[in-house]
């Protein structure tokens, strides 16, 4: 094979591949909107401003029950603090933003670090 | 007695050593023929030894590459020609002297005359193993992130780009290089490295360049084992210090039913576009489907368990029994691991670049450090593009939406292969 038949060759077949792996995966992609829009019902609510509503996190954890979320959370700190789950207490709770300014953070390590 | 012991001594692997390379040196054409006739055998021996160093001590993939690498120590084994002891015949699969009228394999032949890696490696010469094992796969394979986000898996067509351009790639290196003779079949199966899949690398191969095997299961593994050290480089330089702190959107919940649904989907849709990818995408589905529908828990358990380890022992085993002195110490091989790592590249930065247009499409919605997870190699490459995420952010979860384009990953890399296998078995 020369360079020049080389290289027609593997552009013709660079270029009907790629169609066909893009054209596959893209009817695959509308499948699955297809299949969004027939079986996914968002858990609270019927409208789909609410649909985005679980996913940010938080209102899942307001809706469950709290007694398995805190038993989650004492076993966490348990197991960061080296110490038995009998010692703690979980009072509350709040998510915090990934984002809280740093100050923020540290003035909540404060507190809690004066509860111990 | 004496004679006895003799006689015994004749038949030992020290004797069939010092006899082949005699023979080699009677019977050669001088030049590098003639060394690799007496050298050759021993140094694989070496090379089997540096795999299986490679896969014990750096841990480089090693649920495949130790037995690969001792698959290939067996072959290499001195033994006398004809000898029964001989536990792998890679001519029968490969020198069309040992075919019926030269075409069509002598099963016959294999059955009577073929040592046990032989039989073992029937699985791999009729496509058995590499489907099985995707079937482990889809049972281990989790869906969801894909379904969540479904523009994903435009990132895992992308990181196809690597598959083709080395297609290309080897293809131009054939034509130029003399003594490398890459027709489309070997570029096929070299380019399909670069979809970041053993099985379907293996697939495609065993088919289309059976002689080329070794060189590519070793090639395609040994990069798997490497992508924490290929792709953060190429995701840095393709990406901003901006893009790459962008914070994604939590994917929606996805319902059992539509975990259920995608994999029968899938199956269909692939078998009526691309039917020779369905041995692979239909198996992977299957699995799927025995995980997500949860009432076959005895089959899913066996097919991610026992199933696919014995698998995994069968075809690392048969496939490094391949790598003989005359098919792996060429130039050829030295090709293949140079277009194998070319092709990795080009796959992570196919999907960098998709993922940057997508982020600019959506106003800023998509970390373009998802596109790199677009090559198959599951989970490495999603927790790659994680932990390049977690270092200009530490507080960015970037796993579960690089999921989706690596699962997609796989199905397009199966797609390719089928697109290959199409055009040119």
């Amino acid at each position: 094979m020369t360079l020049s038949e080389a290289l027609s060759q593997g552009l013709q077949v660079t270029a009907t591949g790629l169609i066909i792996v893009f054209g596959v995966l893209l009817i695959l992609m509308l499948v699955m909107m297809l299949m969004k829009t027939i079986f996914y019902r968002p858990e609270d609510g019927n409208t789909p401003k609410k649909a985005e509503a679980p996913a940010t996190g938080a209102p899942a954890e307001v809706v469950m029950d709290d007694s398995e979320l805190i038993a989650v959370l004492t076993a966490a700190v348990a197991a960061s603090l080296n110490t038995s789950t009998y010692h703690l207490n979980i009072k509350s709770y709040r998510r915090i933003d990934t984002f809280a300014p740093a100050w923020n953070k540290a003035g909540l390590r404060d507190v809690i670090d004066a509860r111990f | 007695m004496l004679e006895s012991l003799i006689s015994f001594l004749n038949s030992t692997g020290i004797a069939a050593l010092i006899e082949n390379a005699k023979a080699a040196i009677a019977a050669g054409t001088g030049g590098f023929d003639q060394l690799m006739g007496v050298i050759g055998t021993p140094l694989m021996l070496v090379i089997a030894c540096v795999l299986l160093y490679l896969a014990i001590k750096k841990q480089f993939e090693p649920l495949l590459l130790l037995p690969i690498a001792f698959g290939m120590l067996l072959t290499n084994l001195p033994m006398f020609a004809n000898s029964g002891a001989i536990m792998m015949h890679p001519e029968y699969f490969t020198d069309p002297a040992y075919f019926i009228d030269g075409k069509t394999l002598d099963m016959n032949l294999i059955f009577t005359k073929g040592g046990l890696l032989d039989l073992l490696y029937l699985g791999v010469k009729l496509g058995i193993y590499p489907p099985l094992i995707f079937l482990g796969i889809g049972v281990m394979t989790d869906f969801g992130p894909l379904i969540a986000n479904p523009k994903s898996i435009i990132l895992g067509a992308a990181a196809q780009m690597g598959v083709f351009l080395t297609f290309l790639g080897a293809l131009v290196l054939g034509a130029t290089i003399p003594g490398i003779n890459f027709g489309v079949n070997e570029a096929a199966s070299i380019g399909i490295i670069g979809g970041a899949d053993g099985p379907t690398a293996i697939y495609v191969t065993k088919t289309l360049a059976p002689h080329l095997l070794p060189a590519i299961a070793v090639a395609a593994y040994s990069y798997m084992a490497l992508i924490p050290v290929i792709q953060p480089p190429i995701m840095k330089a393709l990406t901003t210090k901006k893009e790459r702190q962008i914070v994604m959107e939590q994917l929606r919940p996805v319902s059992k039913t539509e975990k259920i649904v995608f994999p029968i989907v899938v199956t269909i849709v692939v078998a009526l576009i691309v039917p020779d990818a369905v041995s692979l995408v239909g198996m992977l589905m299957l699995g799927n489907l025995a995980k997500e529908s949860g009432v076959v828990d005895r089959l899913s358990k066996t097919a991610q368990n026992g199933l696919m380890n014995t698998i995994t022992i069968f075809l690392g085993l048969t496939v490094g029994a391949t790598a003989t002195a005359e098919t792996f110490l060429t130039g050829e091989t030295l090709g293949i691991v140079a277009l194998g790592l070319i092709a990795f590249c080009f796959s992570t930065a196919g999907g960098l670049l998709l993922g940057k247009i997508m982020c600019k499409l959506t106003g800023g919605k998509v970390n373009p450090l998802i596109g790199s997870a677009g090559v198959s190699a599951v989970p490495m490459a999603a927790r790659v593009s994680q932990t390049v995420g977690q270092k200009e952010n530490p507080a960015n979860f970037l796993l579960m939406h690089a999921m989706g384009p690596n699962v997609a990953g796989v199905i397009g890399s199966a797609v390719a292969a089928g697109v290959f296998l199409a055009m040119f078995a």
